[in-house]
């Protein structure tokens, strides 16, 4: 669906199915020059299942007008300004890497709206080699290449896909380089303030982490769960692409964590 | 450019899309015989059909042999999905209603394989889909045949059987101006001598029957779908944009983005047509597809060699091979094919037609059939087979001439292939003689 936000058309996925906010609701958060359709393998299973889905692409990116915001802690304000453009007082927000980063922003600055948080292939702080955000500045597509290359975990670098006949990798490719990447990356870089925040958070938590994760070592991510006393499934032999790499038990995971809270109110 | 995988060809034509499954640790790829999946509950089987997570359901949709072909062919070419259908010939009907609509139009080159110019010309016309033939490497008509309602650009690679080179990265300039695809049948190059996507084209399209497999033995065809075209810019395609009502109103290109195209032919045709690559078939394709670039080195040297032991035959009137410098497209060779510009060659002999059929039936190694691309080297006389439907000025504008012998060069010994072809040309000698 489209909307307004900040004078700005946005573009959110809604799963296929139109957008009801009677129902709880689930945010799908982006990470580094993705955009809604890294979800896809997600999206329509909540849509079709009794929640609403809003995945929206943040400013810049993919759907949606105007500039990339330039820092994790104006993309945590927009996607509270979002919510109410949404007209939306409560979600479970998932994140995905630097759109888990965004969820801890946005629980800070809205605590009464998340009533849940899931991080996905996440840390606290997602440190970014300065040369691969030069070299996104001179070229997304390479800097998707390497990026590519040490996010996807091996199944997927050879050719395994959790959609027959599809190529994660240049699925994921085409989506990276059409999308303000370095920008994306440079807020992350940026970003220091993800342990702090995460430890403030009374929010029940989960996160999962791949065992393969190059970018977000499951060493970094386990150590935010325990900061955050969150609960924590890795799956093994996937990389940092785990929404699209291992599209089922992402959403599995999901759907256990989000469903015991749902029904434990 | 659409990179699938960071393994290098080689590598991929042997390993991409399977790794060993862990029941059993089988290192050739299985073949997985079966119509139909057993669902883990009824609320999976639902979500499968709703297309909210990847699997199998039946073998017409998907197949797990099928799939690793498909993965194995689209990382090679570079694409970001593969649809495996019967053959090349339903992978291009697939295609072409996938895309188009009663009221739409293709413009397609004029060089094509006869039975795709009859598919284009006269099947899909009782459709409702009109086709315009041009000459495809010219920029002047190939813009004045785009119209209003035209849903693609089709060329081949290299055509059948005039061997003329498309141009494609200017095809590619156009058809994007006007917010179309390109499609290219890539089937005489194979990816192991050229990668359309990185040159622009969007869809490209493979009987794996011919050099793909290599061993004669099965049938089969491939769509690969590029993932770069926006397919919602130029708002010619509201079969991926608007919403698809077998599917609760999916919108393909906004849910799937890169892959939006070959989801669609998933859920509609293969569905609906269900133009099936058999899961054996596609077993036997991966067992010639792991020596393709090997195979297809060999192709090009003996191809090579061929083209100048012709030219030096004083009963051969003619050769045409897309490398040679009288060929029209031949300054395209060395950028859209480094490898070399395929195998296929076509030359006229002495005697005319009865020539022609002269040398045909002398030969005893070559083998006269309508195939082309088995390692064995193949000869067919295309005026009385393949383009026997043409009319003589629809022949002339696919490059054939009534004397012309198409050579699929297969990869035995050079000598055994030229020692064969002498007999052809002591009996057409004899015809021509006669005469």
């Amino acid at each position: 669906m489209e909307l307004q936000v900040n004078g700005r058309k946005v573009y959110a996925a809604t799963g296929g199915k139109e957008f009801d906010a009677k129902l709880p609701t689930v945010l799908f958060i982006h990470g580094s020059g993705l955009d809604h359709r890294s979800w896809a393998l997600q999206t329509r299973w909540f849509a079709y299942n009794g929640y609403s889905v809003l995945a929206p692409d943040f400013p810049g990116h993919s759907l949606s007008e105007g500039d990339a915001l330039t820092s994790i802690e104006a993309q945590g304000q927009w996607l509270v300004d979002f919510l109410d453009a949404a007209n939306v007082n409560r979600v479970h927000a998932v994140g995905h890497s630097q759109g888990f980063l965004c969820a801890l922003e946005l629980a800070k600055n809205a605590a009464g709206k998340v009533a849940s948080l899931s991080g996905i292939g996440t840390a606290a702080a997602i440190p970014v080699n300065p040369a691969l955000i030069e070299t996104a500045l001179e070229s997304s597509s390479k800097a998707a290449d390497l990026m590519l290359q040490w996010g996807f975990g091996q199944n997927a670098q050879m050719g395994i896909s959790a959609v027959p006949g599809m190529q994660p990798i240049a699925i994921g490719r085409q989506i990276m380089v059409s999308n303000p990447l370095a920008v994306d990356l440079q807020a992350c870089a940026n970003y220091e303030s993800g342990e702090t925040v995460a430890e403030s958070l009374n929010i029940p938590t989960q996160l999962v982490l791949a065992g393969q994760d190059r970018m977000t070592p499951l060493k970094a991510g386990k150590a935010m769960a325990k900061t955050m006393n969150a609960e924590v499934t890795v799956i093994d032999n996937y990389g940092h692409m785990l929404p699209i790499e291992a599209p089922k038990r992402c959403l599995q995971s999901l759907r256990d964590f989000i469903g015991s809270i749902e029904h434990s109110e | 450019m659409a990179k699938s995988s960071y393994l290098k060809p080689d590598t991929i034509a042997l390993h991409s899309g399977y790794v060993p499954e862990s029941d059993h640790g089988s290192r050739a790829v299985p073949v997985y015989q079966t119509t139909s999946y057993v669902f883990e509950s009824v609320s999976d089987a639902s979500s499968l059909f709703n297309v909210e997570q990847g699997g199998h359901i039946y073998s017409r949709i998907t197949n797990p042999t099928v799939a690793v072909l498909e993965q194995r062919i689209a990382a090679l070419e570079g694409g970001s999905g593969a649809i495996c259908t019967a053959s090349g010939m339903s992978a291009l009907f697939t295609t072409f209603i996938t895309l188009c609509s009663a009221g739409d139009h293709i413009v397609s080159s004029a060089q094509i394989y006869g039975s795709t110019a009859t598919l284009l010309k006269h099947t899909i016309k009782r459709l409702g889909i009109e086709c315009s033939f041009v000459p495809i490497n010219d920029e002047k008509a190939l813009r004045e045949a785009i119209q209003d309602n035209t849903k693609m650009v089709f060329c081949e690679s290299i055509g059948n059987p005039g061997l003329e080179i498309a141009d494609i990265p200017n095809i590619a300039k156009v058809a994007h101006e006007f917010g179309i695809p390109v499609v290219v049948d890539a089937t005489f190059a194979t990816p192991a001598l050229c990668r359309p996507i990185e040159h622009g084209a969007d869809i490209i399209v493979h009987s794996v029957t011919k050099w793909i497999g290599g061993h004669g033995v099965a049938v089969g065809g491939v769509i690969v779908d590029g993932g770069q075209l926006d397919w919602s810019a130029s708002g010619r395609f509201p079969e991926l944009t608007e919403p698809y009502a077998p599917f609760h109103g999916i919108k393909f290109w906004e849910e799937f983005g890169p892959s939006a195209l070959a989801m669609k032919i998933r859920a509609e045709s293969m569905r609906d047509v269900g133009a099936t690559l058999s899961p054996h078939n596609a077993f036997l394709i991966l067992q010639g597809i792991e020596t393709l670039s090997l195979r297809m080195k060999q192709h090009v040297a003996n191809a090579h060699t061929m083209v100048e032991w012709l030219q030096a035959q004083e009963e051969v009137t003619w050769v045409n091979h897309p490398e040679m410098e009288s060929s029209p497209s031949h300054h395209l060779a060395p950028v859209l094919f480094p490898e070399g510009a395929g195998s296929m060659l076509c030359f006229g002999v002495v005697g005319g037609r009865a020539g022609g059929a002269a040398f045909i039936n002398a030969l005893q190694l070559a083998s006269n059939l309508a195939n082309v691309g088995d390692s064995r080297t193949l000869v067919l006389h295309p005026g009385s087979t393949t383009h026997s439907r043409l009319t003589p000025e629809d022949m002339i504008a696919a490059g054939i001439s009534e004397d012309m012998i198409r050579v699929s060069v297969g990869i035995e010994d050079i000598k055994d292939i030229k020692a064969d072809f002498q007999r052809g040309f002591k009996a057409a000698s004899r015809i021509a003689g006669e005469g």
